[in-house]
């Protein structure tokens, strides 16, 4: 709650603005002249004053000093009548005095009134869908179709894709879809040695092995009424996974080393970063489970399968940046063409980093972000690149694989691919045509 | 148009704006009133009120078009 002054000579516009206000849940005072303004200001105590700028016996601002001189200063809005007035106040008082041009709505009091001094330079807000995804690219559109279909129901879900994608922001959107009561409980099951995993999905009773002094509530019973997210399922020991098939066949668990059978009650969202193929063949997942499991499965598109989204996530990244250190940083629109141009192996996740590391390196006062030459990672490293120099190759198949990774590090930049692999950019051109990868005309 | 009438037609803008602010206002609050955040009557005695303003900006409007063409035809008559 803040206590408020509002300082207007319209009797009528105060009365009904203060309705307003104490409906947002604030306490208002208010001032119909310059000289009650003052009387207020010494005898009490506010958080914010809205101030208009024409009052009968003077101007709001000349206010302004006064407030300066608080123990305690309010945060300001003027009010004014003239957009244009808004210019020259700017320039009187710097940027942390806002604005509200009459006439006046409800909803933007309320942003005025909201605590955080928002930086209103955010033109185009970017969505949030289920509050936690970024994307408005088609694969991304039919993945909240189905998110919020199954969040209807109580099937499990299996979440497949590569590292990176956002398995977890999905189970958590999953969960935040299905409004369910309970709550929301992620447990990693590739971070359990085998003797632990039992006692932390299922939990132990105490006395249960040495160390367990006390009793444990396994991660089925915490999520009770809510969502367990299990990632890396695939990594869980073989031999525990007949313990988890009875959970999800028969709904109860039971504590390691006790006797109760306790009834559980959650949806189970599991992930893994193989794909379906994989997982049948490479036998990390008994059959019987992964259909209890994937009742529903969801597969999240990789970054370089929705370029278009990119923009949308850098922006998204160097904003909550900006927010944690205070800095301005924005992208030109040539950088976001190079951040678009990569593959992102890594994914949203190598996007992040990348973008964070961008603005760590750059001039923390300017609004400019130094992008590195070349985007890469040590995991990045094409395949095709190691077995390179193998016998049997002919000489023409390693020159061609020799010049299209050169491009690739220099992002098909012809001019400098042809210097660094000493010919010239014609014989490039003659290999590249060879290849029947220009055109005539390129 | 002189300086003089265009700072006189601004603070015509300025009281017009008056009565718009007003409306503004008290069209948010019906709006509560009908999503039942404040008390029913209250949206009645603010639809008045938004009437009134309307009234009230139109004659400010009137005003403003009688005086500044008061001052075109004088002005007119000086050359």
């Amino acid at each position: 709650m803040l206590t408020i002054l509002l300082v207007d000579d319209d009797t009528e516009f105060t009365e009904v603005a203060c309705t307003i206000i104490e409906f947002l849940g604030h306490e208002v005072l208010t001032a119909a002249t310059l000289q009650e303004a003052r009387d207020w200001l010494t005898k009490e105590t506010f958080d914010h004053v809205l101030l208009d700028f024409m009052l009968p016996d003077g101007s709001g601002a000349h206010l302004f000093n006064e407030i300066d001189a608080l123990a305690k200063q309010p945060r300001v809005t003027l009010i004014t009548g003239h957009p244009s007035v808004k210019e020259v106040i700017k320039g009187l008082c710097g940027p942390n005095i806002d604005y509200l041009v009459k006439p006046i709505q409800r909803e933007e009091i309320e942003a005025v009134l909201s605590t955080k001094s928002k930086p209103k330079e955010t033109e185009d807000t970017i969505t949030k869908h289920f509050d936690l995804l970024i994307g408005e690219s088609p694969v991304m559109k039919e993945l909240y179709k189905l998110i919020s279909r199954v969040s209807k129901t109580s099937a499990n879900v299996m979440l497949l894709g590569e590292s990176g994608v956002g398995k977890e922001v999905v189970a958590a959107a999953i969960h935040r879809a299905s409004e369910s009561e309970g709550p929301y409980i992620a447990t990693n099951c590739g971070a359990f040695s085998k003797e632990l995993i039992g006692s932390e999905l299922f939990g132990h009773e105490k006395g249960a092995f040495t160390g367990a002094v006390g009793k444990k509530e396994g991660v089925f019973e915490q999520a009770e009424g809510g969502t367990l997210f299990l990632d890396e399922i695939t990594e869980m020991p073989i031999d525990m996974q007949p313990n988890l098939l009875r959970v999800l066949e028969n709904k109860v668990v039971i504590r390691v080393g006790g006797t109760k059978t306790i009834p559980v009650n959650c949806r189970v969202v599991s992930a893994t970063n193989r794909t379906m193929e994989e997982i049948a063949q490479s036998k990390v997942l008994r059959e019987d489970i992964y259909f209890r499991l994937a009742v529903f499965p969801i597969t999240i598109p990789t970054l370089r399968e929705r370029k278009q989204d990119i923009p949308l996530l850098a922006k998204t990244f160097i904003e909550e940046f900006n927010k944690d250190n205070g800095s301005s940083f924005k992208w030109d629109d040539a950088q976001l063409d190079t951040l678009q141009a990569y593959d992102w192996p890594g994914n949203v996740r190598e996007l992040r980093h990348f973008v964070h590391r961008a603005a760590i390196m750059s001039d923390p006062d300017g609004s400019s972000i130094e992008l590195p030459k070349t985007i890469e990672s040590p995991f990045a490293q094409k395949q095709s690149t190691a077995p390179a120099l193998q016998a049997g190759r002919t000489i023409e198949d390693v020159e061609k694989e020799l010049i299209y990774a050169t491009l690739e590090k220099v992002n098909g930049n012809k001019t400098m691919a042809a210097d660094m692999l000493g010919i010239s950019t014609k014989t490039l051109y003659n290999r590249l045509h060879a290849y029947g990868d220009l055109s005539k005309d390129d | 148009m002189t300086n003089d009438e265009l700072a006189q037609l601004q603070v015509f803008v300025h009281d017009a704006r008056k009565p718009l602010n007003r409306i503004s206002m008290q069209a948010e609050l019906v709006k509560m009133a009908l999503n039942g955040d404040v008390p029913a009557d209250k949206a009645l005695l603010a639809l008045d009120k938004i009437i009134s303003s309307a009234k009230d900006c139109s004659a400010k409007l009137t005003d403003m078009t009688t005086t500044m063409s008061q001052h075109s035809s004088a002005s007119q008559h000086d050359k």
